[in-house]
Order: C-alpha cells, then sequence, then structure tokens
C-alpha cells in the first residue's frame, strides 16, 4: 500500500462555551489512502464535522483547543503556520460543504470564484486561470460551460451549485477531499449524479476522499471504510461490508434498525415498527463517564458500561490492514 | 366505493402569475406550481407523496386545505366542496383538517409555552370551554404523543427537534382532526428520532383512525408508512397505486429513476444495483414541456410523448395501480400544435392580466 494521504492521531477537539466547556472531538483515529473513501458517519452533535473543521484549520482559534496530530502527505496540519496553511488547503486538500448556497459569494460569478481559488495557488494568467475554471465546469458535467462561468450562483440549481463547489475544491487537484454532507440537501437523481462524479473524478486523479454524512444508504455506495462517531469518539470502524453488514456496536446496530430500508420486502399488511434508540446524545458539554452510549443503550451487557470508558479494540474478522473495530463492553452474543 | 373517499382533488391547479417588474406589474406567464391533479385519499389511509424539490408536492398539500388558493379545480373534503368555503366554514375544515410542519424549529411560537401552542386550537375553535379543562385536555394531548405532561409549562427552545415535531403533531390532533397532512414532517430530524416519529403517526392512526397524507421526498421512509404512494413531477401526479406496487414495482420511467436513485445501507446490494442516472434538472415549471412532462429527461422517451399529454392508466399486476406513461398505451389528450398555441401567457392568463395591472397603479 502506498503512503497514506492523511493520518489522523488522537485527535481531540474542545470548544469553549457558555455552558462549559464541550467535549465535541475525544480521541480519533484514522487514515485515508491514495484513491480511497473514508465515510464518517453519525447524528447531528456527534463531532463529525467539527473533526474535519478541525483538520483545516477553520474553527475559531479562540474558542477551539485542537490536540492531537494530523498528517497531510507527513506534514502536521495542526503544527502549521496559518500562513503554510493557507498555501496548503488548495492543492492539499479541497473542500465541498453541505449548502451551496451558504458557501459560494452570491455577489460574485461562479468564474471569479474559480479564478480566485486557482490564482492563489498557481501563478497562472487571468486568462490561463479562466480557460482552466471553463475547463474544469465541464469537467463536473455543467452544461454550457463557456456560459456558466459568467453566471452567477442564483442563476443556477442547487445539483448545478454543488458542481461548482466541487469544480473549486478540485480547481487545485487536491490530494484530499473532504465532502461534508455534500449530498444531502440534494434530491436524491442529483445525488446519484454528485457521488457518480465524484467517484469518477477520484478514480482518475487518485484523491483520497472523507465523506461525512447521516445517510447509511449513500455510505453503502461510495466508502471503502466507514467511521462510526457518536459523542465524539469513534465507536466502530471497519470496512464498509464489515460495519454495514456485521455491525457490532449497539449504536451502529440502532441506527441501521431504525433506517426503513427500500430493498425489505413489504409484508402484507402488518408492517413492522421500525426500531428506535430512545433518548437523544448526550451533550458534549457532560459526557457519561463509561461507555458514551450507555444512557441510550439497549443492551448494557456489562457492569464496566457505566463506569469504564470501552476502549477501540478488535472485532469479528477483518485482516491487519483493514481491521473492524468496535468500542464496547458488549460481547458477539449480546443483541 | 366513493363513501370511502373522505378527500378528492379532481383537476386540481395552482398558478402562481409570474410578473415583470416596472409599475405596470404586467403577467407574463405563470409557474404551474400544481397543474391538474386527480387524486382520491380515503378513509384511514396513509397516502404518501414523494417528488423532487419543486414538483409541486408541498403546494398541493396546501393546495387541499386551502392554505394556498388553487387557481382551477376544485376539492372536496367529506362531500364538502372545500373550494366554495367561505370563512366561518373554512375554519371549521381546519378543525377537521391539520397540518404538521417540516420545521419544528420554525413552526413554534418560541415566546409561548407549549401548553399556550397546544391549546390555541382548542380556543380558536371554542372546544372544551373553560381553561381548567382545556388544560386537562392539553396533558391528555401530550401524553397522546408520548410527552410527559409536566412539559406543559416549558418553551419550545428548551426541547430537541423530535420533542418539538412531537409538540407540533399534539397541536395538530388538538381539534380531533379526520385528516393530517404531514409536510416533510420528519425531513428535519436525526435518523433515531425520524424513526421514533414515524412509530407515532403510525400509532395514532390505528387508534385515531386518522387519515394522512404523508408528503416527503424520502422514498424508504414513504413506503414505510404509506398504503398508497402518489409520484409527482412538475405539478402532476404521474403514478399512484399501493405503496407495494408504486415501491417494488414502478411502471413510469420517472417512478423507476427516482426509486434506483435512493441508496440502501447494503454494500454488496449498491455495489450491483443497475442505477438510472437522470440526465439534468427537473425543467423550470413556468415551461412546462409539451405532452409528457418528463419527456426531457426520460430514457425510454419516443414518438407520441412531446404530442399527447398522457392521462392516468391501469398498469402493472395490481388493481389500483396508475400511470401516466405511454409505454402503457397511448392515452391522453393531444397538444394543440405550437402554430395555433405560441408559448407564453395562456388566454386565461391574458384575461385576468388588465385587472392586476389596473389594480397595481
Amino acid at each position: 500500500m502506498s503512503a497514506p494521504v492523511l493520518e489522523v492521531e488522537d485527535l481531540r477537539v474542545r470548544l469553549r462555551t457558555p455552558r462549559g466547556t464541550a467535549h465535541v472531538v475525544n480521541g480519533l483515529d484514522y487514515t485515508v489512502g491514495p484513491g480511497e473513501t473514508v465515510a464518517v458517519v453519525g447524528e447531528s452533535g456527534s463531532g463529525k464535522s467539527v473533526s474535519v473543521l478541525a483538520l483545516m484549520g477553520l474553527l475559531p482559534s479562540g474558542s477551539a483547543t485542537v490536540t492531537g496530530r494530523a498528517l497531510l502527505q507527513g506534514e502536521d496540519l495542526l503544527a502549521m503556520s496559518p500562513d503554510r496553511l493557507r498555501r496548503v488547503r488548495g492543492p492539499g486538500m479541497g473542500m465541498v460543504f453541505q449548502d451551496p448556497m451558504t458557501s459560494l459569494n452570491p455577489v460574485l460569478t461562479v468564474g471569479r470564484q474559480l479564478v480566485e481559488g486557482i490564482r492563489a495557488h498557481q501563478r497562472v494568467s487571468k486568462q490561463a486561470a479562466r480557460a482552466r475554471a471553463v475547463e474544469l465546469l465541464a469537467e463536473v458535467g455543467l452544461p454550457d460551460p463557456a456560459r456558466a462561468v459568467d453566471r452567477y450562483p442564483h442563476e443556477l440549481s442547487g445539483g448545478m451549485r454543488q458542481r461548482v463547489m466541487i469544480a473549486i475544491a478540485l480547481s487545485n487537484s487536491p490530494a484530499l477531499l473532504v465532502a461534508d454532507e455534500a449530498t444531502t440537501a440534494l434530491d436524491v437523481t442529483v445525488q446519484a449524479q454528485i457521488i457518480d462524479l465524484v467517484e469518477r473524478l477520484q478514480s482518475e486523479h487518485g484523491t483520497g476522499v472523507i465523506w461525512i454524512t447521516h445517510d447509511l444508504g449513500v455510505v453503502a455506495g461510495i466508502a471503502d471504510r466507514v467511521l462510526v462517531m457518536y459523542g465524539g469518539r469513534c465507536v466502530e470502524d471497519g470496512t464498509v461490508d464489515d460495519v454495514l453488514d456485521r455491525p457490532r456496536h449497539p449504536y451502529t446496530r440502532g441506527l441501521l434498525g431504525a433506517l426503513p430500508d427500500l430493498a425489505e420486502p413489504l409484508a402484507d399488511g402488518s408492517r413492522r415498527d421500525l426500531a428506535t434508540i430512545p433518548g437523544v446524545p448526550p451533550p458534549p458539554t457532560d459526557l457519561p463517564p463509561g461507555c458514551v452510549f450507555w444512557p441510550r443503550c439497549p443492551v448494557r451487557g456489562d457492569a464496566r458500561c457505566e463506569t469504564e470508558q470501552p476502549p477501540l479494540t478488535v472485532v469479528g474478522s477483518g485482516s491487519a490492514a483493514l481491521p473492524h473495530r468496535a468500542a464496547t463492553w458488549c460481547g458477539e452474543d449480546s443483541r | 366505493m366513493t363513501d370511502d373517499v373522505l378527500l378528492s382533488a379532481r383537476g386540481l391547479e395552482v398558478h402562481f402569475p409570474i410578473r415583470s417588474g416596472g409599475v405596470f406589474r404586467r403577467s407574463s406567464g405563470a409557474v404551474r406550481a400544481v397543474d391538474g391533479v386527480d387524486l382520491d385519499i380515503r378513509r384511514g389511509e396513509t397516502l404518501g407523496l414523494v417528488g423532487e424539490s419543486g414538483c409541486g408536492k408541498s403546494t398541493l398539500g396546501n393546495a387541499l386545505l386551502r392554505l394556498v388558493e388553487p387557481t382551477g379545480g376544485t376539492v372536496t373534503f367529506d362531500g364538502i366542496d372545500v373550494t366554495a368555503l367561505g370563512r366561518r366554514e373554512l375554519r371549521e375544515l381546519r378543525r377537521r383538517a391539520g397540518m404538521v410542519f417540516q420545521d419544528p424549529f420554525a413552526s413554534l411560537d418560541p415566546r409561548r409555552t407549549v401548553a399556550q401552542t397546544v391549546s390555541e386550537p382548542l380556543e380558536v375553535h371554542g372546544l372544551h370551554g373553560d381553561r381548567r379543562e382545556r388544560a386537562a385536555r392539553v396533558s391528555e394531548l401530550l401524553e397522546l404523543v408520548g410527552l410527559d405532561p409536566a412539559v406543559a409549562d416549558r418553551y419550545p427552545h428548551e426541547f430537541s427537534g423530535g420533542q418539538r415535531q412531537r409538540v407540533g403533531i399534539a397541536r395538530a390532533l388538538a381539534g380531533e382532526p379526520d385528516f393530517l397532512v404531514c409536510d416533510e414532517a420528519i425531513a428535519s430530524l436525526d435518523v433515531s428520532v425520524q424513526a421514533q416519529v414515524l412509530n407515532l403517526l403510525r400509532r395514532l392512526q390505528r387508534r385515531l383512525g386518522l387519515t394522512l397524507l404523508f408528503i416527503s421526498h424520502d422514498l424508504s421512509a414513504v413506503r414505510h408508512v404509506a398504503d398508497r404512494i402518489a409520484v409527482m413531477y412538475l405539478g402532476r401526479v404521474v403514478e399512484i397505486g399501493p405503496a407495494a406496487a408504486v415501491g417494488g414495482d414502478p411502471q413510469m420511467p420517472y417512478t423507476q429513476a427516482l426509486l434506483s436513485a435512493v441508496p440502501v445501507p447494503h454494500p454488496e446490494l449498491e455495489r450491483s444495483r443497475k442505477r438510472t442516472v437522470l440526465r439534468g434538472d427537473v425543467p423550470s415549471p413556468a415551461a412546462v414541456p409539451t405532452g409528457c412532462r418528463f419527456r426531457t429527461r426520460c430514457p425510454s422517451a419516443f414518438e407520441p410523448c412531446p404530442d399527447v399529454d398522457p392521462a392516468l392508466q391501469p398498469v402493472g399486476q395490481v388493481d389500483g395501480h396508475l400511470a401516466a406513461c405511454h409505454l402503457h398505451g397511448v392515452v391522453g389528450t393531444p397538444v394543440a400544435r405550437e402554430d395555433d398555441a405560441p408559448e407564453g401567457p395562456t388566454p386565461a392568463d391574458a384575461a385576468r392580466a388588465p385587472r392586476r395591472a389596473g389594480r397595481a397603479h
């Protein structure tokens, strides 16, 4: 295996809030290889977005404390000067956010925004950057790119805006692409187009991708590996087949059970109730001392659950290179 | 069969005029948000209404309750012509037909306690006359939706999204309605909370004999809760039938594409699934294609599609499964040739335009 694009070690993020210190991310370890897609899954408040914003240096430095290491192609993002970080962001990593309407500047044309990104990192003339912008818009499948380049964001549909966002993120051929709920606001048909697009570009350029989503269906389609987050911790990770087909953590099982499944045949008349996870996630200002999922857990199969934090340990099959790990005291047979 | 139908729409239209700017504000065409919908909702059933954003599903839900005024067609609710109701009768309709909105953060007044929010419909409709009776009814409603009655004096910001949606449901149930429109009622909730609300809606329906119109873009959720599913595209219902038939054996290429685009949480299945990726975006409802409105994105469009506006016709293996598609036989209204009916304002718009211009002075 070639050198990983990104190696995250013991990433922790604390935020100062009026209600006390919020422990938003509590020790994440993962790697993303070239051409590999790692999906980070979890519900709102699980810390998945904050964990990547921390990598990008996009958290407010006044109230956020980030510790750990995050090596992007061997260089620690968390130890970089702001100036160096700014230079790394374009060619090193690109980011696509959930809402393309609020992440694009409404008073600049699409072209201006692309050119700005290109010229910030490459020494090219305005004309050359503009030509490259048209090329990029064509690459992400925007119809009539030569005219689209002079359009304003409001003239484009949601799917087209998200394509523009992807074009901007890819304009400096980054080694790592972070997509944070990039298709959540889109219709399923458009989502399918965007996923196809990212997969195609990824295989052409060998980009490593972190795909943040709460949609396990999307995960099944795109991910090589999955990391399930809850309460700022990774509670389970492994290959997409291991995690979705053979989930071991009660939280992962709960999430999968709560999902209406289009592939499941409809029984006549009697439909099952969906499995639910009672309660709501714990506030990051007041995490339980033991297993983070304990207060909502239907199993609670071990005396240590309430008091002792379970470490992420290898479970079930999985190879040494791609282990399947879960942070739970509950054994194999505790359903 | 007819007395089984609680609500029915015939030729329902909601057209929003597009006005040019300037002093005279002339009308130049219309956004045809809902454009000729025939729909029957049976007593006690859950009808799921799905479609992409902009297809008119929310406008249709609003028009059925006259929360937006239909510009054409009729709506009949339990034998009453809704489109002809005066203000007072409309109020009675609103008691019998409620609405649960998408965003529980925006649809609850942040300055009113849960009790005030839930008891407002009781006051408006003059139900449960005195204060004590109303308080008792509020507790009963909160319990019904799985909230502790002790929370009645709290404010919305003290609740999570799922709990707020329960408050929204309690409010909608206050007038003991027969019919509820749930417009994207679970869209803003987390997966584990969505399941709680879906289960609650189904339980309430069984217990109270409610009829539900469940509007959502989430096909998996709709298939899970609905008895029948209607699929909308550009202001029209293009396929309708029992949930198992529409979800399992779709007959209209649009429904097929929509279903194939829904990702399922099974890695092996996801990798092997044939996916119909639709090209392009939904056309603007201000410029609806002639004939079949899906033809511009349809992988199987053929000659009659631009020339004949397809009508719903029986398809598939199951009774009551209908689709508007020429692949099942060319049925529908021939389109007037372009030379006799140029694009632009329809005669009806032209007739209305002078009055609007006059008012703008």
